[in-house]
């Protein structure tokens, strides 16, 4: 194997590395970062109403698009703008995001740039096709950067085609141990792009509500919510808190116990077939549908199909060997299951090797 | 009794000032450089009784492990196998008795001491709850040898080598079938931006049996002949085998970039020496990871440390409680009944950092 033949990375600003790592690298603080929320700027001069793209707006969008589409990732500066105008758009946004059909639910994506490039060859690309991503777009995969980045220039571009929901890994705690953080300072040389990102995923809606009958989110129901009316008073605009209706819907998982039960994950509840049935009963729902767990098959089916589990990162971490998948929902309400195995990675990584602090 | 202690970044601070993180570091260096220069079966003669008999208490857990078949479907929700429940309640049910054969022929510890004793050997297996596994696991293995030497069962003058290359290196032999039989999920962990999905230790201990190689260098990992020739006689190479293994479609370089920027350095002394600065930084530093580490009589508690009423002693692990519906709040350390008394509680409670860092 031939090793040495790296190519630069783009948009690597070399020179900041060895001057912000001392103050940002992990290992060098006691724990975790400096994390206070909205520091990065790009929620300083909010739009007090909705803002029509101009064509300026649209033809740098466009472009940023193009690039990220070869999973190149844009520059600190663009980050910014984009970020700045996705705060424009989400701002306006509900806590139960009202989607009509057709449109296609997705699961988690962890980062995997290849494979939801596949997702969009298998669905369909945006905005020919309508989509409903559940959250966490970052952690653990080699291009979180580029995949959020990606979806979030899509929203922006195409706002009414494309839904993107909050899940836990977006969050500045959670990004901090998984991995988005560390990509970030490896791939930028400073947390400044990370900052922009946490910032933005407190405007991220937590739940939608397709056609007043699929109501998707990322983790699970909450006992302190029975109506979908409760999820739309709830503040959404701040970090993921650590317990409360709004930790619980992204964090909680179905379970084959009834009732509800303590998590194992130490965030959210487990909650059983009565619980889901009483939650769809009361609010009218057809269908609960959600992500947050690895399913084999890529979609599961639990409680008697009162909650659905769609995963989409085929081959989860290079490891766990599952396939993925993405439910269809048409005019007429008719659910399709769209399976995809992982994508064949293009050669070696465009990222030059860097050596650790550790290290040096 | 064995506690958690560590809650906070003040706690955090105390910790990596105090003499038990000293001695910890210090018990790991120690072994490192026992085996520079020394490959896998390269034991010290002779080997003694009682390195023998901790020898033998391993092969007990792969007895007990091989009672313990995986049989209940393999797509359940979780992606663990719950199988595994079964061999640790066995493991923590037998530890007394097991441990205490280790004790024959030379002087006994007390019960409290043989309780702490118990308490990291049972934690070196994972997580019973989650059905998973880290470095904070692996932490636990190390301690329980602290233990056992601070019991005066080893001698470190002549065990050294003999604790790594014997004992340690068939405790990573069992972790890896426990890893593949129960598929344990990877506690914390950063995806490709960590150095591996479960472990730490078999990289900083192999990186100082390779410190003093004239041919081997830490790019020699990116050749699958060297890798293949030498997997079984140091552990870095070991580790990078089963890297390849377990991690099928795609290159080293994509997934563990992390292990690729390592072999950028030119001598693995140097990976050696930064082996140890990164295990302090991102394992012994980390208070995801240290909440969860356990004080008692070896390792004793700094002074100031958040009292431990503050927190909720492992109510996580017992999901057996709070199944009912009536369980609808979500304060994470006063369900089960477990009381959070004093003033001291009180105020921490108000403080987020009390609440630890949930899981994935």
């Amino acid at each position: 194997m031939d090793v040495d033949t790296d190519v630069p990375m783009h948009d690597a600003v070399e020179d900041q590395l060895d001057s912000t790592l001392d103050e940002e690298a992990p290992g060098f603080d006691n724990g975790l970062a400096s994390s206070s929320p909205g520091t990065s700027g790009i929620a300083d001069n909010k739009a007090t109403k909705p803002v029509e793209l101009t064509g300026s707006s649209i033809g740098q969008l466009d472009a940023w698009l193009e690039k990220l589409s070869q999973c190149q990732c844009l520059s600190e500066e663009d980050v910014a703008k984009l970020c700045k105008m996705a705060v424009d758009v989400l701002q306006f946004e509900d806590n139960v995001q009202p989607v009509s059909v057709p449109v296609t639910i997705c699961g988690d994506v962890h980062g995997q740039f290849h494979d939801l490039i596949e997702l969009f060859k298998i669905g369909g690309p945006c905005p020919d096709t309508n989509y409903l991503f559940m959250g966490d777009y970052v952690d653990r995969g080699y291009y979180s950067v580029e995949t959020v980045s990606y979806l979030v220039a899509l929203k922006v571009r195409y706002p009414s085609r494309i839904t993107i929901l909050r899940g836990n890994h977006e969050s500045r705690q959670i990004t901090q141990v998984y991995g988005f953080y560390d990509e970030c300072l490896r791939k930028y040389g400073s947390a400044n792009v990370w900052k922009m990102f946490t910032d933005l995923f407190d405007y991220f809606p937590i739940t939608a509500l397709v056609d007043n009958k699929i109501f998707c989110l990322h983790g699970g129901l909450s006992p302190m919510i029975e109506t979908v009316d409760q999820v739309r008073e709830l503040n959404r605009i701040q970090e993921v808190p650590h317990e409360g209706p709004m930790c619980d819907l992204l964090w909680s998982d179905p379970d084959d116990r009834g009732g509800w039960g303590i998590s194992p994950r130490g965030a959210g509840f487990t909650f059983g077939q009565d619980i889901s049935e009483q939650f769809n009963h009361t609010n009218d729902l057809s269908l609960i549908a959600r992500a947050h767990q690895l399913v084999m098959e890529g979609y599961a089916w639990s409680h008697q199909q009162s909650v659905v589990t769609i995963f989409s990162a085929p081959n989860y971490c290079y490891r766990c060997g599952n396939q993925a998948a993405i439910m269809e929902v048409d005019d007429t309400m008719n659910r399709q299951f769209l399976q995809y195995n992982p994508s064949v990675r293009p050669g070696e990584p465009t990222v030059s090797r860097k050596t650790p602090d550790y290290f040096l | 009794m064995a506690i958690k202690r560590l809650i906070n970044e003040h706690d955090m601070e105390l910790w990596n000032n105090s003499k038990t993180f000293e001695d910890v570091i210090g018990f790991i260096n120690t072994l490192a450089l026992s085996v520079r220069g020394r490959e896998n079966n390269d034991y010290t003669q002779p080997i003694s009784d009682n390195v023998q008999r901790v020898s033998n208490l391993l092969s007990k857990v792969t007895e007990i492990i091989g009672k313990h078949e995986v049989i209940k479907d393999a797509n359940t929700s979780r992606f663990g196998k719950i199988e595994f429940r079964d061999f640790y309640d066995d493991i923590s049910e037998h530890s007394n008795e097991l441990i205490s054969k280790i004790f024959e022929g030379i002087e006994k510890p007390d019960t409290g001491k043989l309780d702490d004793i118990c308490t990291y050997f049972i934690n070196s297996w994972g997580d019973r709850s989650r059905i998973d596994y880290g470095s904070g696991h692996e932490l636990n293995f190390i301690c329980f040898l602290y233990c056992l030497t601070e019991s005066k069962v080893f001698d470190l003058e002549n065990d050294s080598s003999n604790i790594v290359l014997m004992l340690f290196i068939k405790y990573l032999g069992i972790m890896r079938s426990l890893e593949l039989k129960y598929w344990l999920e990877p506690a914390g962990s950063h995806g490709v931006w960590g150095l591996d999905d479960y472990h730490f230790l078999p990289f900083l201990f192999g990186a100082f049996q390779l410190s003093t190689h004239k041919h081997l260098k830490p790019k020699s990992i990116h050749n699958p002949e060297v890798v293949e020739m030498f997997q079984d006689r140091y552990l870095y190479f070991g580790c990078i085998a089963f890297i390849n293994k377990v991690k099928t479609t795609a290159s080293l370089r994509w997934h563990s970039p992390m292990l690729d920027d390592i072999s950028g350095v030119k001598r693995w002394s140097k990976v050696a020496e930064g082996m140890v600065k990164m295990y302090k930084a991102e394992v012994l530093q980390k208070l995801p990871i240290m909440q969860h580490f356990y004080f008692g009589y070896f390792l004793k508690c700094p002074e100031g440390v958040s009292e431990p009423s503050a927190r909720a002693q492992d109510h996580h692990e017992d999901d057996s409680c709070c199944t009912d519906g009536s369980h609808g709040h979500s304060t994470w350390a006063d369900c089960c009944g477990i009381a959070v008394p004093s003033a001291i509680a009180a105020s921490q409670m108000a403080n987020k950092d009390v609440r630890l860092f949930p899981f994935d």
